[in-house]
């Protein structure tokens, strides 16, 4: 039990860490999309019986250059495109699983189950945060840039297309890493909320990656904790305690706004009460 | 020999769930598809993706409160929507991370319900749907539904193609588009909650999707358009249920692999024709 607490905290960290790009690149449906395709990945693995991680992170990448592929070739949007490849590789996954039915359930892999983790399991899963982290520093400003500005970052000579395929597969191994703790279905909780609560609380990019990591650890260290007390559910205790610390900072934030708004309508109104009379 | 070929072609029509199976998929794949035309246009593709997520706890708050689940399933859909207008309004986070971090919660509160309430669902059944046994109630709900559906696209498909496209004129000549784009996405959501028992959660989205970019892709004209989608999701999942009855698959992921295939298959045929068009001229 401890070890899957210090585990889920550990995934934690590191899709906090990663949902920060993803949320300021507009990436965050991708996120989505890649959690799903690794499904048929996970089934061929079993099957073939090689580590369930390496079939899923090659089958998250093939979705995720399918879909550039896609989008640089034909006129449909973005979103439809990510649509059509998710379903499909999804679909491929659950085929497989219906055809050749096999010890695995469909349910551990969408829904996760962090309590069953093995000792490999969680090599895979040290080995994948740590290979992120290390990519993290190495490329850590040309990153921001190319989240930032990807123009600007061409324009100084950075190989954007690099930077783009490293993002890319840094996602999809940290979806896999994040796969066994809570799911095909809600890894995108994990890639997405932590990063969107932190842009509403700051303005700055290294408080927001502060605080999206610490939020990410202690939301899947309690939630792992408390679904202890719920039979297991921990992939949807973690990503509610993710939702509720993003309600209660979408109110302070949207409070702190209307107060400031307040204060500089305060001030505009002192300000034309005492140019009135001169006027 | 060549009669009991065509015998065991005929099997699957055989059986009442079969048929039944046929009408069902064959009246959602269409209203589906006629949506999806819509929803590839405005860039909504993955709002089906968000709906279908978040009508889960709906379900599971339902059957424990032994109301019907189609009612549950609505009610937190709708509310979906609603909390993504909300939060929209109070912050500047990109739509797409909204609708993550809406569906998810909700999703996530279903799994948590689910684990805490005792019920005789099945799990499976929501997330990857039962076409095959689907109950005679569920099968008269899901076709009123679809009639609904298609009596509104019928009677409002002008004034939903003109919002559509170009909502300043339709503003202009004074039509409600407010009403008309929370009718689709109402619309939209019944659509989503009756496939759930049929497709299942997490593949209902292709059928919102694939058949519409067919359609796009192919021709030029909204009509042409809605045409060739309703014709390849319709017969999509025929084929599909047929194809997934001998190889005993799992219907709604032979559904999606069919749509997909046929998607490629068009594409490339037109492709193919532009090119040798080309060369000859």
């Amino acid at each position: 039990m401890i070890r899957a607490i210090l585990m889920t905290g550990l995934i934690g960290i590191t899709c906090a860490f990663l949902s920060c790009f993803i949320t300021l690149k507009g990436w965050s449906l991708m996120g989505d999309a890649l959690s799903h395709s690794v499904v048929p990945g996970v089934a061929l693995a079993y099957y073939l019986k090689f580590p369930f991680s390496i079939g899923a992170f090659l089958t998250g990448l093939l979705a995720a250059l399918s879909m550039s592929l896609i989008k640089v070739k034909s006129k449909l949007k973005e979103d439809a495109i990510i649509g059509i490849v998710f379903t499909t590789f999804l679909a491929i996954g659950i085929f497989l699983l219906s055809i050749f039915p096999s010890q695995i359930q469909i349910q551990t892999i969408v829904l996760g189950n962090v309590l069953s983790i093995s000792d490999m399991d969680i090599q895979q899963v040290l080995i994948i945060s740590s290979i992120t982290f290390c990519f993290f520093l190495f490329q850590w400003k040309n990153l921001l840039v190319f989240c930032f500005d990807p123009i600007f970052a061409r324009t100084v000579g950075l190989n954007t297309i690099f930077l783009h395929v490293l993002l890319l597969a840094l996602l999809s191994a940290t979806a896999v890493a994040a796969l066994k703790a809570v799911g095909a279905c809600l890894v995108v909780a994990m890639l997405i909320t932590p990063g969107a609560t932190a842009y509403l609380l700051t303005k700055q990019f290294s408080k927001m990656l502060f605080i999206s990591t610490t939020l990410g650890f202690f939301s899947s260290v309690f939630g792992a904790y408390f679904s202890f007390f719920f039979d297991g559910a921990t992939g949807g205790c973690i990503v509610l305690l993710q939702s509720c610390f993003f309600i209660i900072a979408l109110y302070y934030s949207s409070h702190k706004n209307k107060k400031s708004q307040k204060i500089i309508l305060e001030n505009s109104n002192i300000s034309s009460e005492s140019l009135g009379p001169t006027l | 020999m060549n009669i009991s070929f065509l015998d065991s072609l005929l099997l699957p029509f055989q059986f009442e769930f079969m048929t039944d199976a046929f009408i069902l998929g064959m009246c959602i794949s269409l209203l589906c598809s006629l949506f999806s035309c819509f929803l590839i246009l405005k860039g909504q593709s993955l709002i089906g993706d968000a709906l279908s997520h978040s009508v889960l706890p709906g379900i599971i708050i339902a059957h424990a409160l032994k109301i019907p689940l189609t009612i549950g399933a609505f009610a937190s859909g709708i509310f979906s929507i609603y909390a993504t207008k909300h939060i929209r309004d109070r912050s500047s986070l990109k739509d797409d991370t909204i609708l993550g971090v809406v569906f998810t919660g909700l999703f996530a509160l279903g799994l948590v319900l689910f684990a805490k309430i005792p019920t005789d669902l099945h799990l499976d059944h929501i997330l990857f749907g039962n076409i095959l046994g689907i109950e005679r109630t569920d099968f008269w709900e899901a076709l009123i539904i679809c009639f609904f559906c298609f009596l509104f696209f019928i009677f409002y498909f002008r004034s939903l193609t003109i919002c559509h496209f170009d909502e300043v004129f339709a503003r202009t000549i004074g039509m409600n588009t407010s009403f008309f784009r929370y009718a689709l996405l109402v619309l939209v959501a019944l659509l989503i909650i009756t496939s759930i028992k049929a497709l299942g959660i997490l593949l209902v989205i292709a059928l919102l999707i694939t058949p519409g970019c067919t359609g796009h892709l192919l021709t030029k004209k909204m009509g042409h358009m809605l045409f060739v989608s309703a014709i390849v999701g319709v017969l999509a999942c025929l084929l599909g249920i047929y194809i997934s009855f001998f190889i005993d698959a799992s219907p709604s992921a032979s559904i999606v692999l069919v749509q997909t295939s046929l998607l490629v298959i068009l594409v490339g045929i037109g492709k193919l024709k532009k090119l040798i068009s080309n060369s000859i001229g």
